[in-house]
């Protein structure tokens, strides 16, 4: 390697990483207040994001557009800007995941890493819409591996360094080469990046692809039946 | 092409390299009822952490980096400076490697920590400033300290700042300076812990003197042979001190200690640190406008 341009290199590398990152990023909708972000994980419109994102909490849900007719409030913008509504598929309230599907999405998913090859002090940048700024990224390495634990459960979690805001929820954990080593999460971290691994993501994704059935009502969330009717 | 690595791949693949370089000699020091503190293996059986982390004088352990448990007593401790060096029932098995290049404003560095059983952990940053001498806690005093945006976890205490090969540039430490997170560097943390190995405690100097800053005048710096604008006046001299012993004045201006000008307390502070205790040591004032030299023997300050 040559590095007498290091720093002309290395901008070049960081800006085709964004740019590569942005490309399957997505600002999830819920019909509430705020948004997260999500990821496109495989062609045919899959998109993982946070389950706090897409939670309802039992109470009435209005969608963004249309106050009274049964209209999705899920809905996704994608990084051209146009919107397209979304359905949940499956979720994982205890690993924060929501899987949605976006009929028709073109967005090329993102390239997946393996988490459980990823090293302490490597570098990693997290993409999400922090306080609404769509398609922010920021940089860290990760800071630890670790288990998020709650009374029933332990979560394997990566923590980093990353500075994350609200609407980094549900957005891209990636490596120095653009794979997605994880989904970030704020439910547990604070405003330090914690990120649920990709192979535990990938682990929920295939469970539900291979046991996949007419999508059932999720009993900690009324109302999110396929089609759409949120009341 | 497939595996020719772009500068971005290369730095991140050199800083987890340098965390597992490094990571392999920080370890985890239990010596406090909270979650545990970091440490640095540096010398065979010895490790270097921080002096607010040892909150007790037994039943001390150290867990290294292969998850073993080591038992370990206090071996010195310097809560002036806030290090402290534990010995190990047996040694540990890597070593850190010191930095032979200072530390450089804007460097990158990563924080290193192994605040419990989960593995090491860590922080990027840059070296945000270089300061010092400060004056810390109990009359001690830090030639020099380091400071870094590099989040400081809990526990990281003790653990090593390293550059971007793995070397150690100082010692992380919270415990200085009210919380901020500071780093000790290294050349003066290892210094520090040789002598804390061998002797238990840093010896500082005492001379038993009450002074104030004072301007030279231009006439006086010529008497010096040296541009030097400001001495201590003598206001006080402790009876029974080194200072009455030696044959300083009320009314002495002190310009120099050791063959080193001494122009502010902190000055006066720093000469009086390190060899000079116990030894007679050439101290330089101004006395009715004539430059002289006496001999003193620095006390050691309790």
């Amino acid at each position: 390697m040559d590095w007498t341009n290091l720093a002309a290199d290395l901008d070049e590398a960081m800006a085709a990483l964004a740019q590569g990152v942005q490309t399957s990023l997505v600002v999830v909708h819920n019909g509430k207040r705020g948004a997260g972000a999500g990821v496109v994980w495989k062609t045919g419109g899959l998109v993982i994001t946070n389950f706090h994102v897409v939670e309802q909490r039992g109470r009435i849900s209005i969608g963004r557009n249309s106050r009274h007719t049964a209209a999705a409030s899920l809905g996704v913008t994608l990084p051209d800007g146009s919107e397209a509504p979304a359905r949940l598929v499956s979720q994982a309230p205890a690993l924060d995941l929501a899987l949605l599907q976006v009929d028709g999405l073109a967005s090329p998913p993102a390239p997946i890493g393996d988490s459980r090859q990823a090293k302490v002090g490597q570098v990693v940048f997290a993409a999400g819409h922090p306080w609404g700024q769509r398609g922010s990224i920021s940089a860290g390495v990760i800071s630890a591996f670790d288990e998020a634990r709650s009374d029933q459960t332990s979560v394997p979690i990566i923590r980093s360094d990353v500075l994350l805001g609200p609407g980094n929820s549900g957005g891209p954990l990636v490596d120095a080469s653009g794979r997605v080593l994880g989904i970030n999460t704020m439910i547990v971290g604070g405003d330090q990046g914690v990120a649920i691994p990709s192979h535990v993501v990938e682990a929920f994704i295939n469970e539900q692809l291979v046991s996949r059935e007419p999508a059932t009502p999720p009993t900690t969330s009324p109302g999110a039946h396929s089609d759409g009717d949120w009341m | 092409m497939t595996d020719e690595k772009n500068s971005l791949e290369a730095i991140s693949d050199a800083l987890a390299s340098a965390v597992e370089k490094a990571g392999s000699a920080t370890v985890s020091v239990n010596a406090r009822r909270r979650y545990p503190a970091s440490g640095v293996a540096f010398n065979a059986d010895l490790i270097l952490t921080a002096d607010h982390v040892v909150e007790r004088e037994e039943d001390i352990s150290v867990t290294l980096p292969d998850g073993s448990t080591v038992k370990a007593v206090v071996a010195g401790r310097d809560p002036s400076s806030d290090l402290a060096v534990l010995r190990l029932e047996r040694p540990a098995p890597t070593l850190a490697e010191k930095a032979a290049v200072p530390a450089r404003v804007g460097q990158l560095v990563l924080a290193l920590g192994r605040p419990g059983s989960e593995g090491i952990q860590a922080s990027l940053g840059v070296v945000s400033a270089i300061g010092g001498p400060i004056r810390t806690g109990r009359g001690g005093m830090l030639e020099q300290y380091l400071r870094t945006d590099a989040i400081p976890y809990p526990g990281f205490s003790g653990g090593p700042l390293v550059n971007a090969a793995g070397q150690v540039l100082g010692i992380n430490t919270s415990g200085l300076a009210r919380g901020a997170s500071l780093a000790i560097p290294a050349a003066l943390a290892w210094g520090l812990a040789d002598t804390l190995a061998q002797h238990g405690h840093i010896r500082r100097g005492f001379l038993g003197v009450r002074s104030q800053p004072v301007s030279i005048p231009a006439a006086q710096q010529s008497t010096l042979g040296r541009e030097q604008e400001s001495g201590l006046l003598l206001v006080g001299v402790e009876s029974n001190s080194p200072a009455e012993a030696g044959g300083l004045l009320v009314g002495d201006i002190i310009v120099g200690i050791a063959g080193q000008p001494v122009g502010d307390p902190d000055e006066l502070f720093a000469s009086l640190s390190g060899p000079v205790v116990g030894v007679s040591t050439p101290v330089e004032v101004l006395r009715g406008g004539r430059r002289e030299t006496i001999a003193v023997t620095i006390g050691e300050r309790k």
